[in-house]
C-alpha cells in the first residue's frame, strides 16, 4: 500500500484514503517535516503509516490528524489527533500513550528578568534541592497505598486539600485539575504501589522545571488576559503521571488486546488495541485514563507549590505573587462537543503528543480566558524558546481544537549521547546564559538542544496553517533536569 | 552473551543475545539497567524474586522487562545482576528469576536515564545460528 501525500496549502497536506483507511489523513507541517515523513515511510517505523493506521480504526470522524511536531510513536504518531463517534467509535490505548496526561504547568511571578539576574544560582539550587527529581526520588507528599485512590479521584484538588497550593490554582488547570469519571478500581494495585511514594516527583528524561522570562508578546489581548508581559519571570514544569501512567498503559495493552479480539476489530499495529467506547472494556479504560490524568494533575500541583515555596524563600514573594497561568496535558482522551458538517456532535478526542487548543468562546476555558481561548503551552529544549499559543476558530474546524506540544526529537538518544558530552552541553548553555542543574550528566547529553527539531519551524507551521496563534515567546534562564 | 543499543528516533532500541534463551533474557535486563546506572558499581546486595508468564516468547520478554521496572519502583533498588530460568508450559512460557542490586547512589553510580517501560513495537525473540537474539524498545 503506497501512501501519497498531496498539498492542500503551504503547511497542510492530505493523505488520501487507500486500503483500509475509513477517512483520509490530514497533516499540518512544514515542507522539511513532510520530506522527513516521506523518507520515513521507507523505514520500519513510519509516522505516515501510523496516520493511515489510525484512519482505519472504527468510528473515526473526519480525518486522522497529525500536527507540525509529528514523529513516529507507538500506535498513534506523536503529534496525533483522532476523534471518534461515541456509538461507532473506539477508545485506543496508543491514542493516549504511556505517560497519561503528561503536560506543562506555566507559573508567572511578579519578578522581572533584571531582578533575578544575580540570583539565578540561589533560586536554581533551591529548586534543585527541593523538587524531587531523578532516579529513585520520592515525593514530599506522604501517602499510604490506600490514600493514592484519593489522588486518582480528586487530582490537583487533593494536593490543594493537603496544603500544596490554593483554590485559585485549580481555576487555571484544565478540567479544574480533576477529571470526572476516574475509577481507582480500574487501576491495578501494582500501578498504585509503584506510584504512591512518587507523587510530586519530576522524573527524568525530557521532564524539567525551567525558569524563563517572557521575551516577546505577540498577542497583547491574550497576553493581558493570561497576565503575561514582556520581561516577566515565569516557570514551566513538564512532567506527567510517572510510573502509574506507565503501568496503566502496560496493563491495558493486554486487556484491550483481548477486547479487540472479542469485538472483532482488526488491529494494524499492536499498540492500537482498542475497544468500543460504550463497551465495558472501553469504559473501564477511559476511567483508568481519567485516574492516571488526575495523578499527573496532582504531580504538577505539588511541584508547582514547591516552586512557589522556593520563590517565597529566595525572593520573599507572597503566595499570590506566584500564580498558575495554566496547566495543560498533551497525552489524553476526552469527550468533547465539536461541529462536524454544521452539526454539533459529542466525540471522543484522543490527543497523543498534542494539547487541547480551544479557540474563543468555549465553556471549558477559565472564565477570564474565554474571550481569547485558553493558553496552549509548548515546551522547547534546554537551550531554545518555549511558546505560549492559543487556539483559533480555524483550529476548531480543522483539528478538533488541538495544538502542538513541543519540538520533537531530531536525533536519537544514542546519537545524542555519542555526539555530545553532558558537561560540554551544560557549559555551552552556561555561555549562552542558561544555567543547568542536572541529576544525570548522560541525561543532559541526550537532551542537548541540538538533538531536537527547531521549535521555530514547528510553531511557524502551526501558525501558517492557522490552527494555533502565538501569544508569547519564552526564553530559558535556568533548567532543572531529572 | 552481550547487548547493544540500536539507533531509535525517540527512545532506545536494545538488542541482546546469548547461547541460550535465558542468557539473552538476562542480558536484556542488564541492557535496560545499564541505561539507568553504571552496572560495574552497582553491588548485587539485595535480591528480588521475579516470576512472569506469557503465551508467547515475545510476550514473556515484555513481562520480564516490565516486571523488572515495576520491581525497581517497589523496592527502590537498581539492579546489576539477574537470574533467569524459562520453562515451556502447555499454554505458554514461565520465567522464574531474580534481580540483584542496591539503592541508587548518585555519588557512586553514574546515573543515566530512567527507563519507564517497554514497547511492543519492534519486539522480537528469535533463534539464530548460535543461540538466541532478543530485540525491543525501551521507553525512556
Amino acid at each position: 500500500m503506497e501512501l501519497r501525500l498531496g498539498p492542500l496549502g503551504r503547511s497542510e497536506w492530505l493523505l488520501p484514503r487507500v486500503g483500509r483507511m475509513r477517512v483520509p489523513g490530514r497533516i499540518y507541517a512544514d515542507p522539511e517535516t513532510i520530506a522527513q515523513l516521506k523518507e520515513g515511510e521507507k523505514g520500519e517505523w513510519s509516522a505516515l503509516r501510523q496516520v493511515a493506521n489510525v484512519a482505519a480504526l472504527p468510528g473515526i470522524v473526519s480525518a486522522a490528524i497529525a500536527l507540525p511536531d509529528v514523529h513516529p510513536g507507538y500506535g498513534f504518531p506523536i503529534g496525533g489527533v483522532a476523534a471518534f463517534d461515541m456509538k461507532e467509535g473506539v477508545a485506543v490505548v496508543g491514542g493516549v500513550g504511556f505517560d497519561i496526561n503528561c503536560g506543562v504547568r506555566l507559573i508567572s511571578t511578579t519578578l522581572t528578568r533584571s531582578e533575578i539576574d544575580g540570583e539565578i544560582e540561589r533560586i536554581g539550587s533551591e529548586l534543585y534541592r527541593n523538587v524531587p527529581a531523578g532516579l529513585g526520588s520520592k515525593g514530599k507528599l506522604k501517602l499510604s497505598v490506600k490514600e493514592i485512590d484519593k489522588v486518582l479521584i480528586d487530582g490537583a484538588v487533593y494536593a490543594v486539600n493537603r496544603g500544596y497550593g490554593f483554590d485559585e490554582d485549580l481555576s487555571y488547570i484544565e478540567e479544574r485539575g480533576r477529571m470526572t469519571g476516574a475509577d481507582p478500581a480500574a487501576v491495578s494495585d501494582l500501578a498504585k504501589r509503584r506510584q504512591f511514594e512518587q507523587v510530586g516527583t519530576l522524573g527524568a528524561g525530557n521532564h524539567y522545571v525551567e525558569i524563563q522570562y517572557v521575551e516577546r508578546v505577540h498577542d497583547h489581548e491574550a497576553a493581558v488576559a493570561y497576565g503575561l508581559e514582556e520581561g516577566m519571570v515565569v516557570v514551566s514544569i513538564h512532567t506527567g503521571s510517572r510510573a502509574l501512567g506507565h503501568q496503566i498503559g502496560q496493563d491495558y495493552l493486554k486487556e484491550m488486546a483481548t477486547a479487540s479480539e472479542r469485538y472483532g476489530i482488526e488491529i494494524p499495529e499492536r499498540e492500537l488495541v482498542c475497544a468500543p467506547i460504550e463497551s465495558p472494556e472501553g469504559r473501564r479504560y477511559l476511567s483508568a485514563v481519567a485516574a492516571g490524568a488526575n495523578c499527573a494533575f496532582a504531580n504538577r500541583q505539588v511541584i508547582a507549590h514547591l516552586v512557589r515555596t522556593a520563590f517565597a524563600r529566595v525572593f520573599g514573594l507572597n503566595a499570590d505573587e506566584v500564580r498558575t497561568v495554566y496547566d495543560i496535558g498533551h497525552n489524553n482522551v476526552k469527550v468533547e462537543v465539536h461541529t462536524v458538517d454544521g452539526e454539533g456532535r459529542e466525540l471522543l478526542v484522543h490527543r497523543k503528543g498534542s494539547t487541547r487548543a480551544f479557540g474563543p468562546g468555549r465553556p471549558e476555558s477559565p472564565p477570564d480566558y474565554r474571550a481569547v481561548g485558553h493558553p496552549v503551552l509548548v515546551g522547547g529544549t534546554m537551550g531554545t524558546a518555549s511558546y505560549v499559543l492559543r487556539g483559533t476558530e480555524l483550529g476548531m474546524e480543522k483539528t478538533f481544537g488541538s495544538g502542538i506540544h513541543g519540538a520533537g526529537r531530531a536525533l536519537s538518544r544514542k546519537k545524542a549521547a555519542k555526539r555530545f558530552w553532558g558537561e560540554t552541553v551544560i557549559s555551552e548553555l552556561a555561555d549562552a546564559g542558561i544555567r543547568v542543574w542536572a541529576h544525570s550528566r548522560r541525561g543532559a547529553a541526550e537532551e542537548a538542544p541540538a538533538a531536537y527539531k527547531d521549535i521555530e519551524r514547528v510553531v511557524g507551521a502551526a501558525v501558517d496553517a492557522g490552527i494555533n496563534a502565538v501569544v508569547a515567546r519564552l526564553r530559558p534562564l535556568a533548567v532543572i533536569k531529572g | 552473551m552481550g547487548y547493544e543499543y540500536l539507533d531509535h528516533p525517540g527512545d532506545v532500541g536494545i538488542r541482546a543475545w546469548g547461547e541460550t534463551l535465558e542468557e539473552a533474557f538476562l542480558d536484556a535486563g542488564r541492557a535496560v539497567f545499564a541505561l539507568m546506572a553504571d552496572p560495574e558499581n552497582v553491588a548485587p546486595a539485595a535480591r528480588r524474586e521475579v516470576r512472569v508468564e506469557a503465551q508467547t516468547l515475545d510476550g514473556l520478554l515484555v513481562e520480564w522487562i516490565a516486571a523488572l521496572l515495576a520491581e525497581k519502583d517497589l523496592s527502590g533498588l537498581i539492579f546489576s545482576d539477574f537470574e533467569v530460568s524459562i520453562e515451556g508450559e502447555r499454554t505458554g512460557y514461565r520465567l522464574t528469576g531474580a534481580a540483584l542490586g542496591e539503592p541508587p547512589d548518585p555519588k557512586r553510580h553514574r546515573i543515566g536515564t530512567e527507563v519507564k517501560g517497554i514497547s511492543y513495537l519492534g519486539l522480537a525473540v528469535r533463534e539464530a545460528d548460535r543461540g538466541w537474539i532478543v530485540e525491543f524498545i525501551a521507553d525512556v
